[in-house]
């Protein structure tokens, strides 16, 4: 049979190729959505809390503050886009940074010191990763190994904090070209993972496993090497952001703070990352940490008392995932509704 | 079509036993390079259970399976899919959230070239190029490849599994397919019978199995009838019709002329 092949222009943009008008705006409404809030929340900060909120100071305290939360936030939003929740990200934190401020006591160079602190999270998410995929709930298994990770932390650390990591200051509140260093950290964490997600094969097959296991299993991919692989980008990322909050405040501090994890997963939550696996955009992950923090540091600047930082996080956390979950139903039913099949010969 | 050539596909006397059920008793089943074979018979007369063992999910107690008259032994989908037997799955089995291309070419990913290649990186538009050109080899000009999978019809759907199976197929290669058109309307099961007579002119064989009897009569070359694990019927489409074969399927009656 001649087979005849078309011009291989993929754009083909003739009408009935391209989705319709009131579906491509809802899904710009899911897409850019978070966009436009952090816009009107600037924009209604700048006004409420004049003269105080529109400065570069306080643009560059947000980001600073949204930093620790975002590099969580960034190893939660792989691991629940690759299927899978590690709710032992705090102990992950406080053992990496524990395991490097001990190193850093005992003479070992900062560098080498950090590189451990690195592979502790590693090692951690291996191990979570690899129990796992012998058929145990994730959940289980991680708040298991939150338990032991931060008890192991206080064991490493004598229950105490360990103060004095002068020689971290470059990680922590030096800043370069006025940007602090856990923003510059942030954005180079960020800007890897996205670079992964979307042009490496290692990316693809992470999504696809999180969005349809069977699938992935079905045209040969190992699925349990990319659960451990999802588990071991969470665990890398709790140990970067363990590290460098250390670094922040210049003690290594045992106590795991189990909150972290809770506002990290809310800026997964408002960039719309379903927690059903497969999908989401972590530069939006980003976005939603710095949303966290405009909105506490605006209310702050505004003479709000902080409490309601808290209130309003929790009352836009639940507005952000009606409108995902309506773009999403309205989107789908309009397409069912518009979408004819065609087949050209 | 000639069906003189090697088969592409050949169960010779297979069995299967669950304990002392008999599920299959030797059944013989052969597919010409292609001819569209469709297999039919009631809920539980192992219709389901051949498929498994043509696609590898099951092991036969005994018998034997040639693909292109070389002997072979399915010990998981994956061998058969080696030796150039793929299958369309009821369920799809699609990433919903990726794209069309990301879909087609999941598992054989394009690599760029050189050290980015080399650090896991895949050349995206080489993928898009590769998708279009299977999609447009087969006819099909359904959505732009960069469309992701959930924002197509169920029909388109059904096209985009069996365009990725029939992309992994080598040359002759064996295409199974379980009810593609359980859930289509009309228009789009046309749609399907279009694609699987596209499929059987480049010299695929392909297997279906289906409960939608006017599917069978407009595509199948051929209908092998299974009732209570036993074949009662491997006729020409053109020689039967449809009454006749409901009267197989429901067990009322056993082709005449039948050859072991």
């Amino acid at each position: 049979m001649a087979v005849t092949i078309k011009s291989p222009n993929v754009h083909d943009g003739t009408p009935p190729h391209r989705l319709p008008g009131r579906v491509r705006a809802l899904v710009l409404v899911r897409d850019q959505g978070l966009t436009a809030l952090l816009v009107l929340l600037v924009a209604l900060f700048s006004v409420w809390a004049s003269p105080y909120f529109f400065t570069v100071p306080t643009g560059v305290s947000i980001l600073n503050a949204a930093a620790i939360t975002a590099i969580f936030a960034a190893g939660l939003g792989v691991g629940v886009m690759t299927g899978v929740l590690d709710l032992s990200v705090p102990g992950t934190a406080v053992l990496a940074g524990v395991v490097m401020a001990k190193s850093v006591k005992s003479g070992v160079p900062v560098s080498l010191a950090i590189l451990a602190g690195l592979a502790v999270g590693v090692a951690l998410g291996v191990v979570n990763g690899l129990i796992v995929i012998k058929g145990m709930n994730p959940l289980i298994v991680t708040i298991a190994m939150l338990a032991i990770s931060s008890g192991l932390a206080l064991i490493v650390a004598g229950g105490y904090d360990i103060g004095g990591l002068s020689q971290l200051e470059f990680l922590g509140t030096r800043h370069y070209l006025g940007i602090p260093a856990p923003v510059w950290v942030t954005l180079a964490l960020f800007g890897v993972l996205i670079v992964f997600l979307r042009y490496t094969r290692g990316g693809h097959r992470l999504l696809a496993v999180g969005g349809n296991a069977e699938a992935a299993r079905r045209v040969g991919i190992r699925i349990s090497l990319y659960r451990v692989l999802g588990f071991t980008i969470c665990a890398l990322c709790a140990a970067v952001g363990g590290i460098v909050s250390d670094a922040y405040v210049q003690i290594g501090s045992p106590s795991a703070s189990v909150g972290t994890i809770f506002s990290a997963l809310t800026a997964v939550a408002l960039a719309g990352v379903p927690f059903s696996g497969g999908r989401g955009s972590l530069s939006r992950v980003l976005l939603g940490a710095i949303v966290l923090s405009t909105i506490s540091t605006g209310l702050l600047l505004a003479n709000v008392q902080t409490y309601w930082s808290s209130v309003a996080t929790g009352v836009l956390l639940l507005g952000a995932v009606a409108l995902n979950r309506w773009t999403t139903r309205t989107s789908l039913r309009l397409l069912l509704v518009s979408t004819s099949d065609r087949k050209a010969s | 079509m000639a069906v003189t050539t090697t088969p592409a596909f050949e169960l010779d006397k297979i069995c299967m036993h669950y304990g002392y059920l008999t599920v299959l008793d030797e059944v013989s089943v052969r597919v010409a390079p292609g001819e569209v074979l469709a297999l039919l018979g009631d809920n539980g007369a192992g219709k389901s259970t051949v498929l498994k063992v043509m696609s590898g999910a099951h092991q036969p107690t005994s018998g034997t399976i040639r693909v292109q008259g070389i002997e072979h032994d399915f010990h998981s989908p994956r061998r058969a899919s080696e030796a150039g037997v793929e299958m369309v799955y009821q369920d799809l089995a699609l990433v919903d959230a990726m794209d069309i291309t990301s879909n087609l070419m999941l598992g054989r990913e394009r690599m760029s070239k050189g050290l980015r290649g080399l650090l896991g990186f895949v050349d995206l538009r080489a993928m898009r190029r590769e998708a279009q050109r299977e999609l447009d080899a087969l006819g099909i000009r359904t959505a732009p490849v960069t469309r992701p999978v959930e924002m197509l019809s169920s029909g388109q759907r059904q096209i985009v599994a069996i365009a990725r199976a029939a992309a992994r197929l080598p040359d002759r290669g064996v295409l199974l397919m379980d009810e593609p058109t359980a859930a289509l309307g009309h228009e789009q099961t046309e749609l399907v019978e279009e694609l699987i007579r596209t499929m059987a002119a480049r010299g695929i064989a392909v297997v279906l199995v289906t409960h939608n009897l006017p599917l069978v009569m407009n595509v199948a070359d051929r209908i092998v009838v299974l009732n209570r694990g036993r074949k009662v019927a491997d006729i020409e489409t053109s020689r039967t019709d449809s009454d006749r074969v409901v009267s197989w399927i429901i067990g009322a009656g056993v082709q005449e002329d039948m050859a072991g």
